[in-house]
């Protein structure tokens, strides 16, 4: 279906005739398909989904020679739609090579520019109607222990049972992390910070769910997702404990000179409504042996990366000398995002 | 007829006024905007078109921090004669000079051409403190240093007669753009570490082999005051970037914050 084609997704200038076909098709499978009904939008971005696009198959099921012709198509589109010129890669996964995440959770300060950085590099939408954000980071507190707090009654007698001594007047470590702090300065005294992405999982719980297999691990261990083939159906975001997949409920916010036109077909470039995204270790750059956006812009360096399978690599030197722990390692989702601490 | 003029203007001028401010709003940035990378005024760079539509960094319009780099490597210099690491002494490592940065208004050559010569100066005696006489002005921390706890005075780190340089354990100069052969002096463990590529921050190319600019000691610490008042932490405070939107529907965040309890008189953080 798509091989004869990419000559005529190139030439942007349509021809009457073919634009008759074009929206007569349209309107014919509009008719019958639910997929198609998107291809009647009025929006000029919406009507330069092609065909092609909009049939095409599984990424990862797709021959080279039909993922060069899905990416050339989506190279026309953006670059059409953002008015400059747009790269999708389609680098395959690197031979030898198995990503790790370090995260000195001792050095972070919560200033969230690592979030903000992500954004930048990675086209979420933004705005207030619908702002993605892949990282988030979580304030937790230190806890109070002042003798005032203490009470040394126990429950009053009307509550009949007795259960010891401080338990209804909490003392230490109460709340369970704030997302929305903002104070003056960081780091706050009384606090430190947990921030938290997609741990791309050995064995992700997102994966086993997609009922569509459109997001699967790659070998070079990153979990990925071809957008196209997404439906929408958020079982992932159901099933992810780390709470890192987004969701694109409305058109996503992306405007024309802040995008990021480096794309990878897995990672950054412009996702649509109703696809679900998320970290994808900044895939456009890390396969080109560029470090991730969140590690270059750590102000305190709390952030590595690197080859898990090369013994002198930074992120090994950590797992090596430092005092280590994933998140939720009970859940066996064997994540290869590590917090450490020196 | 004018007023429907009238009202064609006003749309015209808003519109204009909405073109010219929404740049402004984003993370996109003006070039020739100053931002800082690290050190917030020791740390700075200009933006700027390194390629059409392309900058070599982008700002946060929050707190003027750069966020992102478009070229890693831009205005850096290699790092020179460093002990890295065996296997990684392959590497192009390079770092961004520090001497342009410290040494603006040229005031360090000049002091140290025009007087700190080592003749027309006399070179002190003893390194011991002592309450200086003049340049109070242009050494603003110099009366209120924040490092060794009193156990180490200016001229342990800064050279005798040449005052662009630092100076070494055996009285030889190390250059501005090279701090951590002086820091590693004393904090060797640090300096192992940052060796190893696991203390501080690098930039440019994870894999082995590849370049990477690697940020040395004084582009993130303040030497002059390593201790932070109470704090008595290296690294100065930053202002943070913004908290994520709300979810629609919600006001305020107070939820996160109740410590609850039945005698918390649900008083929220803060």
């Amino acid at each position: 279906m798509p091989k004869q084609d990419s000559s005529k997704t190139k030439d942007n200038k349509l021809t009457s005739r073919r634009d008759f076909l074009r929206s007569a098709g349209n309107y014919t499978v509009a008719s019958l398909s639910g997929a198609a009904m998107l291809l009647s939008d009025p929006k000029p971005a919406k009507a330069n989904v092609t065909w092609e696009e909009h049939f095409q198959k599984n990424y990862r099921l797709m021959t080279d020679e039909e993922k060069q012709q899905a990416i050339e198509r989506l190279e026309t589109r953006y670059t059409e739609e953002y008015g400059k010129p747009v790269t999708v890669d389609g680098s395959p996964s690197m031979e030898g090579v198995l990503f790790g995440y370090a995260l000195n959770i001792q050095k972070c300060i919560g200033c969230r520019r690592c979030v903000k950085a992500c954004v930048a590099e990675n086209n979420q939408s933004r705005g207030d109607e619908q702002q993605i954000e892949w990282i988030r980071v979580l304030r937790m507190e230190k806890g109070k222990f002042s003798e005032a707090d203490r009470d040394q009654h126990g429950y009053p007698e009307s509550f009949g049972v007795q259960v010891g001594g401080n338990a209804y007047k909490p003392a230490g470590v109460v709340l369970e992390g704030q997302h929305y702090y903002e104070p003056e300065q960081v780091p706050e005294e009384d606090a430190f910070y947990f921030p938290m992405q997609c741990m791309q999982c050995e064995k992700p719980p997102c994966v086993k769910v997609c009922p569509v297999r459109t997001t699967y691990r790659d070998p070079d261990g990153i979990v990925v997702i071809d957008y196209n083939w997404c439906i929408g159906c958020r079982m992932c975001i159901g099933a992810c404990p780390y709470w890192a997949r987004r969701f694109n409920w409305g058109e996503p916010n992306l405007p024309k000179e802040e995008m990021n036109p480096v794309t990878h077909y897995l990672g950054n470039r412009p996702r649509m409504k109703g696809v679900v995204e998320k970290c994808s270790f900044c895939v456009q750059r890390t396969r080109k042996g560029r470090w991730t956006a969140c590690v270059e812009v750590c102000p305190v360096g709390a952030r590595k990366f690197g080859n898990l399978l090369d013994p002198n690599s930074e992120i090994r030197k950590v797992l090596a000398k430092k005092k280590v722990f994933r998140l939720r390692a009970d859940l066996n989702t064997y994540p290869k995002f590590f917090y450490y601490m020196d | 007829m004018t007023c429907y003029r009238f009202r064609q203007t006003l749309i015209g001028l808003c519109l204009l006024l909405f073109l010219f401010t929404t740049p402004l709003l984003g993370t996109e940035n003006q070039t020739d905007q100053e931002c800082f990378e690290s050190r917030d005024g020791m740390s700075q760079v200009r933006v700027e078109e390194i390629s059409p539509g392309q900058v070599n960094v982008k700002c946060s319009s929050t707190t003027g921090g750069v966020l992102w780099w478009g070229d890693p490597f831009a205005g850096t210099i290699p790092m020179g004669d460093m002990d890295i690491e065996a296997d990684y002494s392959t590497e192009e490592a390079v770092v961004k000079p520090r001497e342009p940065e410290l040494d603006k208004n040229k005031m360090l050559t000049i002091c140290s051409m025009a007087c700190h010569d080592g003749n027309y100066v006399p070179i002190p005696h003893s390194k011991n403190p002592r309450r200086l006489k003049m340049h109070l002005d242009t050494v603003p921390d110099a009366l209120n240093l924040k490092h060794g706890k009193g156990n180490i005075w200016c001229l342990d780190c800064h050279h005798l007669v040449e005052r662009t340089k630092l100076i070494d354990n055996f009285g030889y100069s190390i250059s501005f753009n090279q701090p951590q052969k002086l820091c590693g002096k004393c904090h060797g463990q640090v300096y192992r570490s940052w060796r190893d590529g696991l203390h501080g921050k690098r930039i440019g190319m994870w894999d082995k082999g590849g370049k990477k600019r690697w940020w040395v000691c004084t582009e993130c610490h303040n030497p002059h005051d390593v201790e932070q008042g109470e704090r008595n932490s290296g690294f100065a405070q930053l202002r943070p970037e913004s908290a994520p939107n709300l979810p629609k529907g919600m006001t305020n965040a107070n939820h996160e914050r109740m410590h609850h309890g039945a005698h918390s008189d649900g008083n929220a953080h803060e």
